[in-house]
Formats: C-alpha cells, structure tokens, sequence
C-alpha cells in the first residue's frame, strides 16, 4: 500500500450518518452501469432489443439430458465466446457460472465508464445473489468422488465449487478488494445482495459497487425441479411454458442469466459526469412464514414489503413482477398489489420478464436491469405467453407487446418459495 | 444515529456441547472435540476424524415425520435457535414479529441429504426420496427457523462459506440500523458431509492427527459442525423488556484479498484491512482491544498471514493480546464457524475468561504472539475481535464490547 492509499479504505462521506434507509434526505443511490446475460440476448442492447419485442428465450434444452423428466424447456444462454470477455489465461480457473458473472461484471463496468485504474481498489465493492452458484460443478465434483472415492475428488473443482467462487472470480479478475459478499436465498438472493448494497452506499462504506448476479441451468438443478414437482409439466400433463397470470399457468420453467449493475452515489456519478439509468430509492424486506415451500399465502408479507420500499405509492406507475407463471405466487402477487394500491391498481401497468427468460433464483439481476432500462426511455416490455387473464389477476398487465408510457418510479418484486419477499424501489432520474 | 444492538440471546450445538453452559465449559477447560466420523463412512480417507456432534439426541427435539424431512444442518439449527430464543427470553416476552427478522451464514447446508439422494440416484438404487431435496438450497435452514418461530422481519442467507454466519450477523445489525426490524436471528449451522470432507482433504488442507494453530507441526485443520446462534436486538427494545444482555455489537468490517481463490494474501494486507476497518465503524480503537478470537485454522498459510496482519494493526501491543484459536477445540464448522466463534467471543468478553489453543506445543517462529497455549487464562475484556477469512480472500472482523448502558 503506498502511503496515500494507507487508511483511504476508513474514508467517510460526509453523509455517512446512521439514518433510517428509505428517508428523502439519504444519499442518492444511482444505476449508471448495466452487464446482462440471458437467454434473449448477451449485452444490454440485444437483450433490451428482444426484450421489447417480446422475444421467447424458452427453448427445448439441448445441453443436458432431460430424457428422465417429462419438463424438456430451459431459458437457455446462448454459446458465448468468453474470450471476447476474459483474458483466455483467467479463463481456465472458471467454470460456466464463474465466466457468465464475471462477463456480466465487465460489461456493466465498460457501461457505466468506470477507470478501474483511476479509482481506489479498497472503495469499490461486490454484491452478488446466487441460488445455486456453482451447481453444476459440485455435481461434477461428487460424480468424481463417487467414481472413485477421496482420489477421485478433484481439487480444482472443489474450489469453484463454492457458492462464492462466482463473487471471488470477480474480485480477483478486477481486484476489487472493497466489501465481499454473496447471497443465496432463492427467489430473493439478488435483490437482498442489492438491498445490502445501497445500504453500504448510504452509509458511505464503498464509492461504488457493483451488484445483481445470476444463476446457470444445469442438470442436477433441473432434476431437483422436476423431482419437487416445480416444472410446468409438459405434454402429457398439458402445456410446457411460462404463462404469469394465466388462468392456465401450470407452474415454471427454469432459466438462467446473470445482470449486474454499477451501483453508485449520485455525487460520485456526477463527478465523473455519466449517464445515469435510474435511481434506487427504496427497499423493503419481509418475511412470511407459510412453509418452507411455500410463498407468501396472504400477499401480507409482499404488501409490506413494497409498502415499505414505495414511499410515494401515488407515482408508482410499473412493477416487475415477481410473477413465476405458479397458482400460488401469481395470484399471491396480484392480492398484495391491491392491498398496497387499491383503486390505484388499475392505473399500474404489471409485467413479468420472467415470461421470456424463465424462473431462476438469480433472475433479480437482469430483471433490475430492465427495470432501469425501462424507467430510462419510458417503455415496458410485454409479459407473453399469456392467453387468458387468471379473474384473481384482473389487472393492468402488459400483454403481448410492449408499452410506451411515462413511468415516474417502478417497483421490482421477488418473493421466494419459503417466505423472504423484498421489493424495490427504483425512481426515474431526474 | 447509529442505533446500540446488544447481544441478548446465545444458543449452540457443537462437538463439545449442545448447549451454551456444555460449550463454554468444554472450551475453558481445553477439551478436544475431535473423535471417528460416523455421519458418512469415512473408511477410504487418510484422516477419519471430525469435530463432530455427538448426544444431541434428536429423537427429544423432533417428532419421527419431522426428522424425515429435517437435514442434520436443519436440526443443529433448530436446536441452538431455540436455545437461543429461550435464552433472551423471547419465549415469553411478546415483541412484535413483524420487526423480528433472520439473517443465517450457511456453508455446505444439508448437502448431507442431498448427497445421499445423488448417490442413489447415481448408483441406480431405486428412486429416492425427493424430501432429501429440500435442503437442495443454502436457504431452507433459514427459513424453517422462521416457519417455526412465526418472525415475519427481513430474511436472507449468507453464503461466502468459512465466512458465512459472520457476515450474517453484520447484515443482521444493519437490518437494525435500517429501521427494518429490532430483533435479529443471526448466526449459522452446517454439518458434516462427503463434498466438503473430500474437497478440504483433496486441497491437503486437513491435519491427518489434532488440530493445532500458530504451532509450527500444525498441517491444516479438523473439520467440524455445529450451529452458533445469536440474538441481535436494538438497545433500546433490550432495555425495555430488561433482557439479558451478554454483550455490545459494535460494528464490523468485511473487505476481499482480490488475490487467490483459496489462499490468503501473504503478507497479511488484508487482515490488517478488515480490523482496522470493522474497529472504525465499531468506534473503537486497537489499544482497546483485549481479546483476539483468530480465524486460526492451523493452515500453514492462513496462520501465517494472519499473524502478520495482526502485528500490523497492533504493532508493539500485539504481543500482549492474548488470541484464542477454537477451531483447535471445535474444528473448522465451515459455515457455522463464525457463528460459534461469535458465540464465544461474546461470553468471553461477558465472563472474562479467554478459551485457550489447545495442542499448541511447538513456537513457529513466523507466529510468534501469545496464543493462549493450553490454559485459558482470566482476564478483563472491553473489546474483542472474531476474526473469519473464508476461500477467495473474503476477510470479515466482528467486534463486540463489555455491555454497559452509558456509552
């Protein structure tokens, strides 16, 4: 450490005051860098492009064997060139998930215009939500080891095998040494790592900090979804596909992807003078407590938490739904709304990009990136796949293309199966 | 203002007790929790010993139906969440449940079931049970603790492995700061399994005889398991309903090496960044620091690195800091480790006693500091650290103080 850098990892801002997280005075928490990876498209503008168009990423899967599952779809990734991302050295201690996040990372970095050489290391931070990180190299793991007992338990791939290889992979490859952290909570991993973020923002614990994260598709996940009984059923049992808010919606269909976003403060971003996607403006967290597979049963618990973060309910004008295309959270969803915005509700335009790029436990990332997306020009990409409005779910739900509209602030929901529900607040900058 | 949290409740399974009293006396007096493994057949490896949980007699926690669905992480959980809740008498205050969250550090979670679900689906063995399934995510630990107890508060889970129940417990303390809740579940449980077992010894990171910290013949760590409970609670909500109050939580820090993916930075740069960093936002200061609960797993890197960080932070006084290595006693509990730790470190500063390091027989010069060899000792604590690095040089630093109510 030279010696102008000795302690600048105790620097404080000058608003770094303990106060209540959602009060108008705090520090404004801005998006001014958006990495994706997904299922219709790799890169924000492909991915924003196809999105808008109501492009299904939801394809039979092909890189796995399904043949032991009546569920045959994935919202897969497309074949990436990761070269075009990573040194080709760095490339050979990742696995799969560890090259999509840390793709993600580098692209919301070159986005948001940040000079890693001209910002302090010990000031910038990592956030990341995973639910099952690095499953498909544990698998790969325990198959070694059942093969051919402890000689056959591979060392380097027991150290990506961690959850939070993924995070690690993305501190080392850009030397973040700032905070550290991963999330693995289901449904609501990313948003919590998000959460967690601007929090430290506010407290003034980091300048910058990157945040979201992602989850992959692979074969024992997939097992595990269709041994639970998770998976929208496939032929036999009727139609195989995400319908969120259908009548018909039969349960869901995975996917995988990874979104992450810079996360900075509003003076730090002025300073460097870039353009700025949104703001976070609040956070809500809740719990219910109706099972450990269950979601939220009332809507009570999801009512809180977007009441908690929304605290100006009057211009909330779109919400990302935490919609999965299942009879409980859809419904649940839809409950909750009316609970927080009653006669309002009708005025609120609801979709869930979970239509096009399937459930994953990580999809919070690119969800939040197509919230700020959307708030930034003033459009809402449509829900598809649904026919038939579920009566539980009579409202305003974008269907079938997308909608231009003037969108003051939205609200990005999750609830997982097991009762966390964060929601957030995300404002237009202005 | 930053609000005061303070520690009212404690709760604990671990190789050496199942309980607070059990734990505490077993680490003062030095006693080994290390013993043959018998959670998976450990016959193939060349170490067969764990630090591993022993009479909790799970037939008096659970009923049958429960026990078929719990993984062996779920049931130390459970146990040591409610001795914690009982603890801080929570079991009979009414709070309101809505402001009461949990934030849970895992590590490997109840990989134990879904191992041996993958081993007879793998092996062709019929068509197991996909309730070993539900322990498929790091989450379910978490929220069946919060099934059982009704708390409606924020909910998440940690998952940065060897790091993972003390990082919970910072992010449970800003849940408080955020005004989101006023008391918070935070800690860890994990257990023994396969994966992890092999993948530690694969890295030749396990001693194949004792445990032993900062000594110069220690050649890594003794796996462990066991949960470490806290109860977080603003001071204020304490006060009100007098709880008792183990100790003060003043801050932490967490920061990354941004070096290796499993060994630390050398130098110990890092471990100087993250004390320093949590005794900042702790308000505190190294010349009030009595008491060093090191992360110490008897690796030759870590303890090394982590020695000189130590001297870095407290130069010419770091000689007289008596620092204490548990995972000597209780093994290295991965994702409950912090959480055990903290537990520890708490009475320490709320008994005054300092847990020793046991098997320590041999000086390493490059870990020259006092490690509390074999005998705890007394003393009067105001301020101690926990210290946890896990893989990928994440570096976290909780600091705790003796509990008075002026500040």
């Amino acid at each position: 450490m030279d010696k102008k850098m000795k302690n600048s990892f105790l620097n404080q801002t000058p608003n770094s005051e303990h106060r209540t997280p959602n009060s108008p005075e705090e520090p404004r928490i801005v998006i001014t860098g958006l990495g994706i990876l997904s299922s219709i498209g790799v890169g924000r503008e492909e991915f924003w492009k196809n999105c808008l168009l109501g492009v299904p990423g939801i394809k039979p899967i092909l890189r796995f064997d399904v043949s032991s599952s009546r569920s045959k779809m994935g919202g897969q990734l497309p074949e990436i060139d990761f070269k075009t991302f990573i040194k080709p050295a760095n490339l050979r201690r990742m696995d799969r998930i560890g090259k999509v996040m840390v793709s993600a990372v580098k692209m919301a970095i070159d986005d948001s215009g940040l000079d890693l050489s001209k910002e302090d290391p010990h000031r910038i931070g990592i956030s990341i939500g995973t639910g099952l990180g690095s499953s498909d190299t544990v698998d790969q793991f325990f198959r070694g080891l059942l093969k051919d007992g402890p000689v056959g338990a591979q060392p380097l791939l027991f150290q990506t095998a961690v959850p939070n290889a993924i995070t690690s992979h993305c501190a080392i490859e850009y030397g973040i040494k700032g905070v550290n952290i991963t999330f693995s909570h289901k449904e609501t991993s990313t948003e919590m790592a998000m959460a967690y973020a601007c929090h430290l923002l506010r407290e003034g614990k980091a300048d910058v900090i990157l945040t979201g994260g992602g989850d992959e598709l692979s074969e024992p996940l997939y097992h595990v979804y269709s041994r639970l009984g998770a998976l929208s059923p496939g032929k036999e049992k009727g139609f195989e596909g995400m319908r969120p808010f259908d009548r018909d919606r039969n349960g869901i269909v995975l996917g995988e992807g990874s979104g992450i976003l810079v996360l900075e403060r509003l003076e730090h971003a002025e300073k460097r003078g870039v353009k700025i996607y949104a703001e976070i403006a609040g956070v809500g967290l809740s719990g219910s407590t109706d099972g450990v597979l269950r979601y939220d049963q009332k809507g009570n618990s999801l009512a809180k938490a977007m009441s908690q973060a929304a605290q100006d309910p009057s211009i909330v004008d779109y919400i990302s739904g935490a919609a999965n295309s299942t009879l409980d959270l859809d419904r649940v969803e839809a409950v909750a709304i009316r609970k927080v915005f009653r006669e309002k509700a009708k005025e609120i335009s609801v979709s869930s990009l979970k239509s096009m790029i399937g459930e994953f436990d990580g999809s919070g990332g690119v969800r939040a990136c197509g919230v700020a997306l959307s708030l930034y020009q003033g459009i809402i990409p449509p829900t598809i796949g649904t026919e038939h409005l579920d009566p539980d779910c009579d409202f305003n739900v974008v269907l079938g293309q997308s909608k231009k509209r003037e969108i003051r602030s939205a609200l990005l929901n999750s609830c997982s199966n097991g009762g966390s529900n964060i929601s957030l607040w995300l404002k237009r900058y202005v | 203002m930053r609000k005061r949290v303070v520690v009212t409740g404690l709760g604990v399974v671990s190789a050496v007790g199942n309980s607070v009293p059990e734990f505490w006396n077993s680490l003062i007096e030095g006693k080994d929790g290390a013993k043959e493994i018998t959670a998976f057949d450990a016959s193939p490896y060349r170490t067969k010993r764990a630090a591993e949980v022993s009479g909790l007699n799970s037939q008096s926690h659970f009923s049958g139906k429960e026990l078929r669905r719990l993984s062996r992480c779920d049931q130390f959980g459970l146990v040591a969440f409610r001795e914690a809740w009982r603890s801080a008498r929570l079991d009979q205050d009414p709070i309101d449940k809505e402001r009461a969250g949990i934030i849970l550090g895992a590590g490997s979670g109840g990989i134990l079931s879904v191992e041996k679900y993958f081993r007879d689906f793998y092996q062709g063995k019929g068509k197991p049970s996909p309730s070993l399934l539900i322990s498929y995510s790091l989450a379910t630990t978490t929220d069946l603790i919060a099934v059982e107890s009704g708390l409606k508060g924020p909910r998440s889970t940690t998952a940065t492995v060897c790091s993972s129940s003390s990082v919970s417990i910072g992010v449970a303390y800003d849940m408080i700061q955020m005004g989101l809740s006023d008391v918070m579940v935070s800690g860890g449980s994990d257990s023994l399994c396969e994966v992890s077992f092999s993948g530690f010894s694969s890295l030749k990171l396990v001693d194949p005889e004792s445990c032993k910290p900062f000594d110069k013949r220690r050649q890594g760590l003794t796996i462990g398991e066991g949960a470490g409970i806290l109860i977080l609670e603003e001071m204020e909500h304490a006060l009100k309903r007098k709880a008792p109050i183990f100790s003060e939580f003043l801050g932490y820090g967490i920061c990354a090496d941004a070096y290796h993916l499993t060994a630390p930075e050398p130098n110990g740069e890092g471990v100087e960044r993250v004390i320093r960093i949590a005794l900042f936002h702790a308000g505190t200061s190294p010349e009030e620091v009595d008491t060093i609960n090191a992360h110490g797993t008897a690796t030759i890197f870590n303890d090394i690195a982590e020695t000189r960080g130590i001297k870095r932070v407290f130069g010419e006084r770091a000689k007289e800091v008596p620092i204490s290595g548990i995972k000597s006693i209780v093994g290295h509990c991965l994702g409950s480790a912090g959480g055990i730790e903290a537990v520890a470190t708490v009475l320490t500063t709320k008994n005054g006693i300092i847990p020793p390091t046991i098997h320590y027989e041999v000086p390493d010069p490059h870990c020259d500091l006092n490690y509390t060899p074999n005998q705890s000792i007394k003393k009067d604590v105001r301020v101690a650290i926990s210290n946890s690095f896990a893989f990928g040089g994440n570096n976290v630093c909780l600091v705790f103080g003796r509990f008075s109510s002026e500040s």
